[in-house]
C-alpha cells in the first residue's frame, strides 16, 4: 500500500482534464447567480429573504449535483472499458479493490467539491443581491433552527441521499460496463423515486417501509421526527438504517463483479 | 542456460461455460529469450496472455513470474511485467505526458528522469506534450511501448505488437524487441498469427491450437542438417526428356514447366550433372526451404479454426 494518494490523485486527474467537467462546474456556479439576478429583475431584492432564495437554489442545484455525480460515476469504470485502458490500468501493482476504491473516493470527492461550492455560491450571490444573511433569522419553514443550522443540516442530508444515487449508478457502471444503461437507469431512478414513493405509501404494508424510495429525501426530517408519510411513521435513525443497508449491499456487488471479471474485451 | 525462469505456467486451464479454452498450457521462459506465440485465430493465444497478466482468471493450474503467483501474489508477480494487451489504447483526452504520468504514479521505482529517458528512447519527445487523440496509430503504438518499458520489466508481454503498424514500424520493434533482450536481459512473450514475422523476432516458437501446445520449436540456432529433404525445381529446355533421364530419382513432376522434385543438397548437385551430361539446358535451379509458415500449416490443417 505504498501510496494509494496516488491512484486517487490519476482519477482525479482523468475526471477534471476532461472539458466536460468545467462544463459542469460553470453550470453550478452560473445558475444559482442567473436565478437571483432574475428574481431581482422580475420583483426588485426585497421581495425574498437571502436564505430562502439559497434554499431553493440549493434545491435545484443539487438535483443537477447528482445527475453529474451519476455521470462521473458511471463512467469511471465503464468508461475505461469503453476505451480499452482498463487492460493497461489493471496491469499494474494494485489489487482491483484498491483500484476500484480510488475510482469510488474520487467520485465522491467530486460530488463533495460541487456541493461545497454550490454552498459558497448560493450564500455569496444571495448576500450580495438580497442584503446581508442574518445569523439569527428564524422562518416558520426552518422549524424553529437558525437559518443556517438548517441549512447545514439540509446540505447534510442531501449529500447522503445523493451517495445513495451514485452508489448504485457505480455498482451499473461496474455490473455492466456500460456508462449509458448506468446513466440512464440511476436517473430514472432519481425522478421515478418521488412517483414510487407516492404510490407505495398509500398502502399500509409494513414492508414498505424497507423500500430504498422511501428513504432517499431525509431533509424531509428536518424538524418532522416521524418523516414525511403519515401512515409510515418512522424516524431518520430507521431511514439511515436502511439506507445503511442498501449501501452496504450495492457496494458488495460492484466489489465481487469487478474482482471476478475477467478482461475479455 | 541455467537460470531461472522468468516466466513458468504450469498446466494452465481455462474453462469457459462447457468449453475448454485453454487446455493444460505449460511452458517457461528465460531472461533474454524471445518466446512467439502462433497460433491460427481463436486457438487461445490472447487468452493465455491475459492469464499471464491477470486480466483474466486460470481454472486450473497456476503462473508464476520469477518466484511470484499471478494468482496468489498479484501484485508483486505484475510489478514485473511490462505489456501491451492488442493496440495500446491511451486515454486520449490527456497528453501523451499525462498517460505515462498516470502509470508511473502506480509504480514507486519510476523517477521523472525515467520518464524523459523512456520519451527519448521511443522517440516521441517532439509530440508528448500533445492530446493523444492527435497521435497516428504509430505514435500510440510507440506511447504503448514507452508505458510498458517504464519500469524496466524483466518480463515484456505483447500481444498482436505489429497490428496495424507499417513496415518500418515492425522493423523498428523488432529490433527494439531483440535489443532488449539482449542488452538487458529482459524476457519477452509475443503473440501474433503473422508468421514470418515471428520467424524474425522469435528464438522459441510454441504453436497453439484448439488451447492447446501442440508443437515448441526453436527458431535461431537450429542446426542445419544436409540430409533434409527440400523441394528443388529445374529450369530445363525439354522438361519431359529431363523427367525420362531422372526416372526413378525424388518422385520427379512436372509442374508449370518446371521440374519439381525432392533431393538433400548433395543430390542436388548429382541431379544437375546428369541434367547437363544428358545435352539438357538447366536455366535455374531453386531450392524451396520449408518456412515457417509451409510448417505451421501443416501441423495446424487449413480447417480447423477455432
Amino acid at each position: 500500500m505504498a501510496n494509494f494518494w496516488k491512484l486517487v490523485q490519476n482519477e482525479n486527474m482523468k475526471i477534471y482534464r476532461r472539458v466536460r467537467t468545467w462544463i459542469m462546474l460553470g453550470i453550478i456556479v452560473g445558475l444559482p447567480i442567473l436565478i437571483s439576478l432574475g428574481v431581482v429583475a422580475a420583483s426588485g431584492s426585497d421581495s425574498v429573504s437571502s436564505w430562502e432564495m439559497m434554499l431553493n437554489e440549493s434545491m435545484i442545484s443539487f438535483i443537477l449535483i447528482t445527475i453529474f455525480t451519476v455521470v462521473v460515476a458511471s463512467e469511471t469504470v465503464a468508461g475505461e472499458f469503453t476505451w480499452g485502458t482498463i487492460k493497461l490500468l489493471l496491469i499494474r501493482p494494485w489489487s482491483r479493490s484498491a483500484i476500484l476504491l480510488s475510482k469510488y473516493l474520487s467520485t465522491l470527492l467530486f460530488a463533495l467539491l460541487f456541493a461545497v461550492v454550490t454552498f459558497i455560491v448560493t450564500m455569496l450571490i444571495n448576500m450580495a443581491v438580497f442584503g446581508s444573511m442574518d445569523q439569527s433569522e428564524i422562518l416558520s419553514r426552518f422549524f424553529g433552527l437558525s437559518a443556517i443550522e438548517y441549512m447545514l443540516q439540509y446540505y447534510l442530508l442531501q449529500f447522503l441521499g445523493l451517495v445513495i444515487i451514485v452508489t448504485f449508478g457505480f455498482m451499473m457502471s461496474s455490473a455492466f460496463r456500460s456508462s449509458g444503461l448506468a446513466i440512464g437507469i440511476s436517473i430514472s431512478l432519481l425522478f421515478m423515486g418521488s412517483i414510487i414513493t407516492g404510490l407505495f405509501s398509500m398502502t399500509d404494508k409494513a414492508w414498505v417501509e424497507y423500500i430504498l424510495f422511501m428513504h432517499l429525501d431525509l431533509t424531509t426530517y428536518i424538524g418532522n421526527k416521524e418523516g414525511p408519510f403519515i401512515n409510515h411513521p418512522m424516524s431518520l435513525g430507521f431511514s439511515l438504517a436502511v439506507l445503511a443497508g442498501y449501501f452496504i449491499l450495492f457496494n458488495l456487488i460492484s466489489w465481487t463483479v469487478f474482482r471476478k471479471r475477467d478482461i475479455a474485451a | 542456460m541455467s537460470q531461472a525462469p522468468v516466466v513458468r505456467l504450469q498446466n494452465v486451464t481455462k474453462v469457459i461455460g462447457k468449453r475448454t479454452i485453454i487446455d493444460g498450457v505449460s511452458f517457461e521462459v528465460r531472461p533474454g529469450e524471445v518466446f512467439g506465440f502462433l497460433g491460427p485465430n481463436g486457438s487461445g493465444k490472447t487468452t493465455t496472455i491475459r492469464m499471464i497478466v491477470g486480466l483474466m482468471g486460470m481454472t486450473a493450474g497456476d503462473i508464476h513470474i520469477g518466484e511470484h503467483s499471478v494468482r496468489s501474489d498479484f501484485p508483486k508477480a505484475i510489478v514485473q511485467v511490462g505489456a501491451i494487451v492488442e493496440n495500446p489504447e491511451m486515454y486520449k483526452f490527456l497528453t501523451g505526458y499525462q498517460n505515462l504520468m498516470h502509470y508511473a504514479r502506480m509504480n514507486p521505482s519510476i523517477t521523472k528522469e525515467r520518464i524523459q529517458e523512456v520519451v527519448e528512447l521511443v522517440g516521441l519527445q517532439g509530440r508528448i506534450h500533445d492530446k493523444v487523440k492527435k497521435y497516428s496509430l504509430g505514435m500510440r503504438q510507440r506511447l504503448g511501448v514507452a508505458q510498458a518499458v517504464m519500469h524496466k520489466p524483466k518480463l515484456l508481454v505483447l500481444d498482436e505488437p505489429t497490428n496495424g503498424l507499417d513496415p518500418a514500424g515492425i522493423r523498428e520493434l523488432r529490433d527494439y524487441l531483440r535489443r532488449l533482450a539482449q542488452d538487458e536481459g529482459t524476457a519477452v512473450v509475443v503473440s501474433s498469427h503473422l508468421l514470418s514475422e515471428m520467424e524474425l523476432m522469435c528464438d522459441r516458437v510454441a504453436i497453439l491450437q484448439n488451447g492447446k501446445i501442440i508443437d515448441v520449436r526453436s527458431i535461431r540456432g537450429q542446426d542445419n542438417d544436409v540430409k533434409t529433404l527440400e523441394e528443388v525445381s529445374f529450369d530445363v529446355d525439354h522438361p519431359d526428356a529431363a523427367l525420362g533421364i531422372l526416372e526413378g530419382l525424388g518422385n520427379g513432376k512436372i509442374v508449370d514447366g518446371l521440374l519439381n522434385l525432392s533431393s538433400d543438397r548433395a543430390g542436388v548437385a548429382a541431379l544437375n550433372r546428369r541434367l547437363v551430361e544428358a545435352g539438357i539446358n538447366v536455366y535455374g535451379i531453386r531450392v524451396k526451404t520449408k518456412s515457417l509458415e509451409d510448417q505451421f500449416l501443416e501441423m495446424t490443417g487449413s480447417e480447423t479454426i477455432g
